[in-house]
């Protein structure tokens, strides 16, 4: 029975190896790597690394048959002997960096893997990380002031996500929070204004979801079916609505809906307010969600709470024991049950 | 204010001529709200030191028409990064503290000793362009410092006040480090003055490897201490809500990642575990196409549901790109308004880089609608690079 599930196993992973890109069939990274371990010297290909520092200096098909005499096609060389996207990413980064080759061939002494450690462990990961830099630069000032435009040009334009620092991996949406309070200003070196406003901000015109509805991998915390599912989501975790809407916001949107503000009849269920105490739902669910009363109850609507549970009341008192505020007793909210000169 | 700063974000730009000022037009339509919505994005440098941005929109909002201004802010620095500046619209988050989008100023300064100040002042962002309001500000500070490379810690405060009345006092702590090239750690603690009581805490620490990355979590949030002071409902005391868990993450392929967020939520009384997997499938090295799944339990005590949902995004020729999403909502609890919730969404989207275009078609059922139909459409232009 065990060989044949591990028979079924490789079957299967035999059939979907292309698919989950244990092979490839497409077009490969460059074999830098052979290249480098037969000798072939880098600045053989990539010519003109000195004259022309600010070229990619990406080798031809001319360049490659100088040795391969005989190409066993006609296409071209790096139509299939580069990793997808590689020369885009390549394009970027000349694009976005301050760099200069002819300024580093002095120092390394013509030894381009001084910086390119990669092409050691494979073929995909060519380009240095920033680390490496560091390890002759002394770049702490302008780390430490966050000025990453001395080497990085117009970051917001980029793609790229940071590997070394603030890794975006992830539940990012849920993380980034939590990460970016004690790096907000690193979050500025790429990110403008608008990108925290998208969401955060109270002049949203829509939600992002909404907005962006074409790209389904954008991460979003009103995703596809919120609208069924936000009823449930803001009862399972109470507060979290409030951490960028204001109370008011639940009432507002469903005032427009027609979904509340009927004042004829009362969305509770049987048994939410009564004089038994098995009647009075509504005190446990008010503790567990105040935010979700607030949303309607809030200002005016004040009025029927205290009617029961102002000092004197029939309803008694709201504070849970060891109840403190640092508020005084004629300011809101305390004054609207403590009548009458602060009677506590 | 706002034609001040207008004003003052345009003469900003006007003067960037060796930089791209970059613009971006956006419109958006659906059957539903909002039925129209214009989006309008500009910023622009006036080299290393200046930089303006504004992010305008008008539309026809639930039968009205309505416009505002999302972002209209001045950025100012100097040359060696010491002090910083804001002036205008946009949203201020200072450390542990709840981001507030507010009209004011900012700045930040760095002093001896790795150690950096910030502060901001302003008024809070009322919806619409209506000139009254009421009396309400919003100051904060908070000083941190810097551990070279291993992270930072800082303490925050600020206070918002309406008419004069406190309306929130909080203090904040958070602390952020990278332990070496696989471990970060960070951790947040927002603390109410206003009525006394630990308002939000939140702590993250991962661990990543060649194809693994562990993640455990920790999040405790106090209702009554995110509302208004003002608030009668802020004298309930504490029923925070906390929840915890491990996410997992594996590259168990070179296309195919595998995600496993487990763990518990609590709310009063109520405790119950929570799960969600998920899978990516790369179609390609580059990721443009892909295939997502994704099956969850979630919520607590009587709102407890179970969901799938499943997403395809393929690159067609052309620069065209078709998406589906559908999701599945199975509720425990029927309240009368059904307790099987299904979602679905196809679209067609085109984007060259300059032009961007796309239209969809959303169905639904949810407990607001028995059934529902929607279109949407979107036409989007950029000038400069983006």
């Amino acid at each position: 029975m065990k060989r044949r599930a591990v028979l079924v196993v490789c079957l299967a992973l035999t059939a979907c190896a292309g698919v989950l890109g244990l092979s490839r069939s497409g077009p490969q990274p460059f074999p830098h790597r052979k290249h480098a371990t037969a000798g072939v010297s880098c600045t053989r290909c990539h010519v003109g690394l000195e004259a022309a520092p600010t070229t990619l200096h990406i080798p031809d098909d001319a360049a490659c048959t100088t040795c391969h005499t005989k190409p066993h096609n006609q296409g071209s060389c790096l139509g299939c002997h580069t990793a997808p996207g590689a020369l885009a990413e390549l394009a970027e980064a000349r694009a976005h960096l301050v760099f200069d080759h002819a300024k580093h061939a002095a120092p390394s002494r013509g030894d381009c893997m001084r910086c390119h450690v990669g092409i050691a462990e494979g073929d995909d990961h060519l380009r240095p990380p920033m680390a490496t830099c560091f390890r002759c630069h002394d770049h702490d000032a302008a780390r430490d002031a966050r000025r990453c435009d001395a080497c990085h040009r117009g970051l917001e334009d980029t793609r790229l996500l940071p590997r070394s620092h603030l890794a975006h991996d992830g539940d990012w949406l849920r993380e980034h929070g939590t990460r970016a309070a004690a790096s907000g200003d690193s979050c500025q070196s790429c990110h403008r204004e608008s990108f925290c406003a998208d969401c955060h901000g109270k002049t949203v015109p829509a939600l992002p979801a909404t907005r962006r509805f074409a790209d389904p991998f954008a991460a979003s915390v009103h995703r596809a079916g919120f609208t069924a599912r936000h009823s449930l989501e803001a009862r399972s975790e109470p507060g979290a609505c409030a951490t960028c809407h204001s109370p008011d916001r639940c009432a507002a949107c469903h005032t427009s809906r027609g979904i509340a503000g009927d004042q004829r009849r009362s969305p509770h269920p049987p048994g939410w307010v009564g004089p038994a105490a098995a009647d009075n739902e509504h005190g446990r669910q008010a503790r567990r969600d105040p935010a979700a009363c607030a949303s309607c109850h809030d200002g005016a609507g004040q009025s029927l709470c205290i009617g029961c549970h102002k000092v004197g009341g029939v309803g008694g008192t709201p504070h849970p024991p060891g109840w403190s505020s640092k508020l005084p007793l004629g300011a809101l909210p305390c004054r609207l049950c403590h009548t009458a000169g602060g009677t506590r | 204010m706002s034609r001040l700063l207008v004003v003052a974000a345009l003469a900003a730009t006007s003067r960037a001529d060796a930089d791209p000022l970059r613009l971006r037009a956006d419109a958006l339509t659906t059957t539903a709200a909002p039925a129209g919505l214009l989006t309008l994005e500009a910023d622009g440098a006036a080299g290393p030191g200046l930089s303006a941005e504004a992010v305008v929109w008008t539309g026809r909002l639930a039968e009205e028409s309505r416009g505002d201004v999302l972002v209209i802010a001045v950025r100012a620095r100097t040359a060696d990064g010491r002090a910083s500046g804001r002036v205008g619209r946009f949203v201020e988050s200072l450390g542990a503290l709840r981001p507030l989008h507010v009209d004011g100023v900012a700045g930040r300064l760095r002093l001896p000793l790795q150690l950096a100040v910030e502060t901001y002042g302003g008024i809070p962002v009322v919806p619409g362009l209506a000139t009254a309001r009421s009396w309400s500000w919003a100051t904060g500070a908070r000083i941190s410092r810097s551990l070279g490379d291993a992270g930072s810690i800082g303490v925050a405060y600020a206070q918002q006040r309406d008419d004069g009345r406190l309306v929130s006092e909080e203090l904040g702590v958070d602390a952020g480090a990278a332990l070496g090239r696989r471990d970060d750690l960070g951790a947040k603690l927002a603390y109410d003055l206003a009525n006394p009581g630990i308002a939000e805490v939140a702590v993250t620490a991962s661990h990543r490897s060649k194809a693994l990355r562990t993640e455990l979590y920790l999040s405790h949030r106090a209702a009554s201490h995110l509302l208004p002071a003002t608030s009668l409902f802020t004298v309930l005391g504490d029923v925070p809500a906390e929840r915890a868990g491990a996410v997992v993450t594996w590259r168990c392929a070179p296309r195919l990642d595998l995600i496993a967020d487990l763990g518990a939520r609590r709310v009063d009384r109520d405790v119950a575990p929570q799960a969600i997997v998920r899978a990516r499938l790369r179609l390609d090295d580059l990721g443009t196409s892909a295939l997502t799944g994704e099956l969850r339990r979630d919520g607590v005590g009587p709102d407890t549901w179970t969901g799938a949902r499943g997403t395809a995004r393929i690159a067609l020729p052309h620069s065209l790109a078709a998406t589906a999403e559908l999701e599945l909502v199975i509720a425990d609890r029927d309240r009368g308004l059904g307790a099987v919730w299904p979602w679905g969404l196809a679209a067609l989207g085109w984007d060259d880089g300059t032009w961007q275009a796309a239209i969809a078609v959303e169905a639904s059922a949810s407990p607001q609608d028995r059934h529902r139909v929607d279109v949407l459409g979107q036409l989007g232009r950029r000038w400069g690079s983006r």
